[in-house]
């Protein structure tokens, strides 16, 4: 993707839709004859891609033939029975650099982008287990056991939120959670 | 105030935070709802195995997805809306009290027909006694009898605050040189928590609001106190 020029990427986005709207006038929807449409004109290069959505690229894969390749091409030109099985899969890699098979193949990419997920991960932990021990201040005394539970049981005496929130889980009568 | 780890609102002391609960529920759910058609979305557009994805127009879907749209907006802004509106009705309040925010305390003056006024300072924290809550207390707090519609009028001294007391839906600016107006009404008694919500300054996470609702009598013999005190 980062060797494809402007032109390129323009080749690539515009041709396809736009060439279902200009090549053929009997292609054109019922709804757009009533009024004009503008000529889009294509100026970008026609390309060689490997898409599994576009099966059909600009241009063939190998547009410069040895004399060999040629003479094959002049084959193809007749009939069809007469080629080989050979024959036929060297026309089909001149036309295309790769099958769909091995369009769709596993890379196993996903191997690593998630290993260097879990690098990062683990790597932050460890910044962040270090942080806790030579940074972080000391805790706040109302953080300690008993002030919790004493905080606790003054807002169980305030009835904090004691419509669905915090108090109307607890039951007053039985002393407990309910 | 809400308890550790609280994800949701909390409960409502007053009957505008209720519908705004209300609101809340009706609208997350359209958004989850939203959420979860555009995640299928997502997922089917990335495993589909279809290589003819260029479909160039179709005139059904798009007024679908046009109108749709529209009409759930409309479904999420007239509730929204009425509550707008509600939240502005004349309540003929039968107290009005003055909150001023200063930096970093705020002030509460009751002057309607004495005249009561007193700062109400955070609680430091090495001075909380055990089962306070940690930056929250305040030495004094803004007493209202309960049930009874209160107008707050929010002003400041110095710099922006903001005075918020989530449990009765209320946050409103507090402006040098200008009084904003609230009003509410408390369904419930209690004692409902706040913080300054305008950045002020270097103690803005340390000036928060109490307000107690209390029964008549109780709110009458407070004031008495407070203003033989003053």
């Amino acid at each position: 993707m980062l060797r494809l020029t402007s032109g390129r990427l323009g080749s690539l986005l515009a041709r396809r839709p736009t060439a279902c709207l200009t090549s053929s006038s009997r292609a054109r929807m019922l709804s757009q004859q009533s009024h004009e449409v503008s000529e889009t004109v294509d100026m970008s290069r026609p390309m060689y891609y490997d898409r599994l959505d576009s099966p059909l690229p600009d241009k063939p894969y190998k547009d410069v033939l040895s004399d060999a390749e040629q003479s094959l091409k002049q084959k193809e030109k007749g009939p069809w029975a007469e080629l080989t099985n050979e024959e036929k899969v060297a026309l089909y890699r001149l036309m295309f650099s790769q099958t769909y098979a091995e369009m769709k193949a596993p890379t196993g990419e996903w191997k690593t982008v998630v290993g260097g997920i879990f690098l990062f991960l683990g790597f932050t932990g460890l910044v962040v287990w270090w942080q806790r021990i030579y940074v972080y201040p000391p805790h706040p005394r109302t953080v300690d056991e008993d002030w919790q539970a004493m905080q606790l049981q003054r807002m169980l005496d305030m009835r904090i939120n004691p419509v669905q929130g915090f108090s109307a889980k607890w039951d007053y009568e039985r002393n407990q959670w309910k | 105030m809400a308890h550790p780890s609280q994800l949701g609102f909390q409960d409502a002391a007053s009957p505008v935070m209720e519908e705004l609960l209300h609101f809340h529920d009706h609208t997350l759910m359209i958004v989850f709802l939203i959420s979860t058609l555009v995640l299928y979305i997502i997922v089917a557009m990335v495993t589909t195995k279809l290589t003819n994805k260029f479909i160039l127009d179709s005139q059904e879907i798009e007024i679908i997805w046009t109108l749709l749209p529209a009409l759930i907006l409309i479904l999420i802004a007239l509730p929204s809306l009425r509550i707008l509106y509600l939240m502005d009705e004349i309540n003929d309040p039968h107290l009005t009290i003055k909150a001023m925010g200063h930096q970093w305390y705020w002030s509460y003056e009751y002057t309607d027909y004495e005249d009561l006024g007193f700062d109400s300072y955070m609680i430091p924290t090495q001075d909380l006694t055990p089962g306070q809550f940690r930056l929250l207390e305040t030495d004094h707090r803004m007493v209202i009898p309960v049930e009874s519609p209160v107008r707050v009028l929010v002003s400041a001294d110095d710099v922006l605050h903001s005075w918020a007391v989530p449990s009765l839906g209320i946050k409103m600016d507090a402006v040098p040189g200008r009084l904003n107006q609230t009003a509410f009404i408390t369904s419930r008694p209690g004692v409902f928590y706040g913080q300054c919500s305008e950045i002020c300054g270097a103690n803005h996470s340390f000036m928060p609001i109490v307000v107690e609702a209390v029964p008549l009598e109780h709110f009458e013999n407070w004031s008495s106190l407070m203003l033989e005190d003053a």
